[in-house]
């Protein structure tokens, strides 16, 4: 079992899944684009506007669930020492970072039709922001330090300070008056989104989760070549 | 209907913007990933030429990666 996921036998798998997924991307692509920008109805209230929530959403959940993959993989890490996942963190990271920043930007701009202003200091907001912090120093430590046990224990630490964060950014909506809306879709209970919204919302989310895991696969196959690269030096 | 699809009812510059954004960062992140993947991919296969044969042979046969991604390297260039 451990055999199979050693860096030669998971490097062939990163191969083949790249190809899987780039011959698949563009058709799922388009299908969630024709539904998030033709097929799925205006909402009664905020009009068009809605169809931005097509790459909000999406983006802020993938933002939300990368920083909470690091945190556990760094806190596993930091008890077992796998190396693998030092490598998986460093790869999610960036990922992670950017759908953060595009989740504040497409939240800004559709708090402008929305709410009258680009930016208010609400708790969502801001603990969004807070949360790209935390990503960035998690990037920055990696390349600034460079010893590499060193940059891992103080990543991993910057990681499970910032799952704090995690609770706060998705019950800000219930525990403090705020002008975002509180959530449509809830896993356990009732949803209140209609189903010709939450199609395309589901879907555009799939299309980035599949472009996040060729982004990881490709960072992680960097990764492997850069680790090889140091051990021919070493010949 | 393209005139409604480009301008939305008067939110169409909020919600091309947000998609443009979205699609713009995604392309310039996957390009960029992609240029590192290669420059590395290129360094290796580099450093791996560079190698004397007996060692070069070595490495092919011990590892499963450097033979893969001079393979795949000689299939692209």
């Amino acid at each position: 079992m451990f055999k199979f996921f050693n860096n030669s036998n998971v490097f062939i798998w990163i191969e083949k899944i790249i190809k899987f997924i780039n011959s698949i991307f563009f058709v799922l692509l388009l299908t969630a684009l024709s539904f998030a920008l033709i097929l799925s109805p205006p909402d009664y209230l905020q009009g068009d506007s809605v169809r931005i929530m097509y790459v909000h959403v999406p983006a802020a959940w993938i933002g939300l669930a990368s920083f909470t993959c690091i945190a556990l993989l760094s806190i596993l890490n930091f008890i077992f020492k796998i190396k693998n996942f030092t490598l998986i963190t460093k790869s999610i990271a960036p990922i992670g970072l950017m759908f953060t920043c595009i989740a504040i930007v497409t939240g800004s701009i559709w708090g402008q039709p929305t709410w009258g202003t680009f930016w208010v200091w609400d708790a969502r907001i801001t603990s969004m922001v807070i949360l790209s912090l935390f990503y960035i120093v998690f990037i920055v430590t990696h390349k600034l330090v460079s010893d590499n046990e060193k940059a891992n224990k103080i990543s991993s630490l910057v990681a499970a300070v910032g799952l704090i964060n995690i609770p706060i950014i998705k019950f800000s909506v219930d525990w403090w008056a705020t002008l975002h809306q509180p959530a449509s879709i809830k896993i356990s209970g009732s949803s209140t989104i209609h189903t010709s919204m939450l199609v395309p919302l589901l879907l555009m989310f799939f299309v980035l989760i599949l472009y996040c895991a060729l982004i990881f696969l490709m960072k992680y196959k960097t990764e492997i070549i850069r680790i090889k690269k140091k051990n021919l030096n070493r010949l | 209907m393209i005139n409604n699809l480009i301008f939305m009812n008067g939110y169409g510059i909020y919600v091309w913007t947000s998609f443009a954004i979205t699609f713009l960062t995604c392309s310039i992140v996957y390009y960029k990933t992609r240029k590192t993947l290669q420059k590395y991919e290129k360094e290796f296969v580099k450093e791996l030429e560079e190698l004397s044969s007996e060692q070069k042979k070595t490495v092919l046969e011990n590892s499963k990666i450097a033979s893969k991604v001079l393979s795949s390297y000689n299939k692209m260039y």
